[in-house]
């Protein structure tokens, strides 16, 4: 009887001890995955940070003014706005 | 359960002759424990003995530490500033194996590398850290790994970028190669403690700091400033939008400009920002304060004359008027025929103490600071005697910074103090400076001043948008005294004048006449219709209604055509 106990608790130990390592195991191949990702999203937040940079680069105003003129746009000039709900003649007064 | 505590007995009872073995055991355990403690004890003596061991405590060397810095957009969030990790190349000194081959290779793969730099670093061997080149382009680095040289390596930091170049750079600032502020509100970020320190690419995690300006605005002062310096051949130029509710600073721009990303601009004089960290003596604008001055104390109205057909003479010094005028003149014409003598009497009407308490009331006595820096302190008469008074009264002998000086002018225009701010914010009122009564009164007369037929500032009507203001032309001082072919021209305005919600500042530097479109080199001439482009095309993208509508379109000779009366 005692034998058995023994036995099955040796068994048991063992049979921790391997679920015990294989838990680690897992643990640190997760903990791996974990840096790995974190380094990717360093690295993506990265990319993003340079990406967003160069928009502002791209949409810079020195370099949309001769875009837009050159399609024939111009700062608005007084005489385009019209005041749509007053009598025509309030539209021709300083 | 008998039988197994019997057994376990028997057991242990088994064991008892086995107890002199256990010992032997145990004895031996301990013997190999105390040879293991001799074994360390034995190492560090001999570690302490020896005192040049062939290790190395590196600990000292600077490894790449740098700073992570939030972004800094404008008031509408566009980007002006942020950080990107970039390679950094770096050696080891004692694991390079040849010298030259490494100096020769490296100065060919990156342009601008100091070959006598590299070889510094690389010549002292007891270091195990050297920069050799920071923020280089992944192309670049790509290049120097594929040399394959052994003690070299990577590392990535942050390096601060600026998509949007020399725009509002001024304002901006800079950093230093370690991403640590220096100048503007890079060097505020500093101070706010919203910096903070990191090895590697740990981007801040702060809210962006959002900044008063407006980039459309800006690059339109700037673009008009680039363009007024080509037209009349000035040597430099500064523009300021000001919000006058706020106390927000919408476009600051100073030319030559300073790019962030270009050290070597910041190190220039002539590419200084000339709102803020150099003083002048803007002339006539200063009339406007004097009027106000006079109309706040009571001893006189617009319309109360002066005697000015004489010249003013004070002890050895004569002060006479461009164009003398052979009658009496009013407040209101002194001021739009720009008359010095007219401002100088004026001015001694009140005295001295009187004009100096009120400039510092108005902040022009006491330095200045702002979130970009502080501001060159006002440079004053050292005796403020009745010449002293008399020149201050139209601007002379008293330079101050030409943001010191806008927001004196706005403070005589609204009529409560206003705190220049280049963050966006909604500042409190301020107190109170002039009666409403007087603040109209300045405010009638900057209209005037553009729109009577006799005022100097004409031609910076923009049409629809009711801009008043008033000129300044100073000389510059030079070599022995005044120069006079080289002056500063100003115009400090605001619109729109029913109700006056933003001022401009535009100053050309020694502006020539141009032919057709510019007879002199006065403000009115120059700094006047520079001002009117500017209006035309920031109250648009300020979502300013104009007033006029169903006119010709203004064309770009409009703003020059001379107009009636010189």
């Amino acid at each position: 009887m005692l034998r058995i106990i023994n036995l099955a608790l040796m068994l048991s130990m063992l049979v921790g001890v391997f679920a015990l390592y294989a838990i680690k195991y897992d643990a640190r191949q997760l903990e791996a995955r974990v840096q790995m990702q974190e380094r990717d999203l360093e690295k993506l937040e990265n990319n993003l940070a340079v990406l967003i940079a160069e928009r502002a680069h791209l949409a810079r105003p020195k370099a949309l003014e001769p875009l837009a003129r050159n399609l024939g746009l111009a700062p608005i000039a007084p005489r385009q706005y019209l005041r749509l709900d007053a009598p025509p003649a309030a539209n021709a007064v300083e | 359960m008998r039988l197994l505590s019997t057994s376990a007995g028997q057991a242990w009872i088994a064991a008892g002759p086995k107890l002199p073995a256990t010992r032997q055991r145990t004895l031996l355990a301990l013997a190999a424990l105390i040879a293991c403690f001799v074994a360390i004890a034995g190492q560090l003596l001999r570690l302490g003995l020896k005192a040049e061991a062939d290790f190395h405590l590196n600990i000292a060397e600077p490894i790449g530490q740098s700073w992570s810095r939030p972004d800094i957009v404008d008031r509408h969030g566009q980007l002006l500033a942020t950080d990107v990790a970039t390679h950094s190349l770096y050696a080891d000194p004692q694991l390079v194996l040849d010298i030259d081959e490494v100096v020769e290779k490296l100065t060919a793969a990156l342009a601008g590398l100091d070959r006598a730099e590299v070889r510094r670093a690389l010549a002292d061997r007891g270091r195990r850290f050297a920069w050799i080149a920071r923020g280089l382009t992944p192309r670049q680095a790509q290049r120097v790994h594929d040399l394959g040289l052994p003690g070299l390596a990577f590392r990535t930091e942050l390096k601060r970028v600026y998509p949007l170049g020399a725009l509002a750079g001024h304002v901006v600032g800079t950093v230093n190669v370690d991403n640590k502020g220096l100048v503007g509100l890079e060097r505020w970020l500093d101070d706010m403690g919203k910096v903070e320190a990191v090895q590697g690419t740990d981007r801040s995690d702060k809210p962006a700091l959002r900044l008063s300006l407006d980039v459309g605005v800006q690059h339109a002062v700037s673009e008009e400033l680039q363009a007024a310096v080509a037209r009349y051949s000035a040597t430099g130029a500064a523009g300021l939008v000001l919000d006058l509710t706020s106390g927000e600073v919408l476009a600051a721009a100073s030319l030559p400009g300073a790019d962030p990303a270009r050290p070597s601009d910041w190190l220039e004089l002539r590419h200084a920002d000339k709102l803020m960290s150099g003083t002048f003596e803007l002339g006539s604008v200063f009339k406007t304060l004097t009027v106000a001055m006079a109309l706040e104390a009571g001893v006189a109205d617009l319309n109360s004359l002066y005697d000015v057909r004489r010249p003013l003479t004070i002890g050895a010094n004569t002060i006479t008027d461009l164009h003398p005028s052979g009658r009496p003149l009013s407040v209101r014409e002194v001021f739009l025929r720009s008359s010095n003598v007219g401002a100088g009497l004026i001015a001694l009407d009140l005295g001295a103490d009187r004009q100096r308490q009120f400039l510092a009331t108005l902040g022009l006595i006491e330095p200045m600071r702002t979130e970009a820096g502080s501001i060159a302190p006002p440079q004053l008469p050292k005796h403020w005697g009745r010449i002293e008074t008399v020149t201050v009264s139209y601007g002379h002998g008293i330079a101050v910074a030409p943001l010191q000086l806008a927001a004196a002018m706005a403070g005589v225009i609204v009529g409560t103090k206003v705190t220049p701010t280049f963050l966006a914010q909604a500042s409190p009122p301020g107190t109170r400076l002039v009666s409403q009564a007087t603040s109209a009164r300045i405010q009638e007369i900057l209209r005037l001043n553009v729109t009577s037929p006799v005022g100097t500032g004409r031609r910076a009507d923009a049409e629809g948008y009711r801009v008043g203001g008033k000129t300044g032309t100073a000389e510059m001082p030079g070599r022995g005294g005044y120069q006079a072919k080289a002056v500063i021209s100003s115009f400090i305005g605001a619109f729109p004048m029913d109700a006056p919600n933003y001022l401009t500042l535009v100053m050309l530097f020694e502006p020539e006449p141009v032919a057709g479109i510019a007879p002199g080199i006065t403000a009115g001439v120059n700094a006047a219709p520079t001002t009117a482009r500017i209006v035309h095309r920031i109250a648009p993208v300020l979502g300013l209604l104009p007033r006029l509508i169903g006119r010709a379109e203004p064309t770009d000779s409009q703003f020059d055509a001379p107009s009636v009366a010189q």
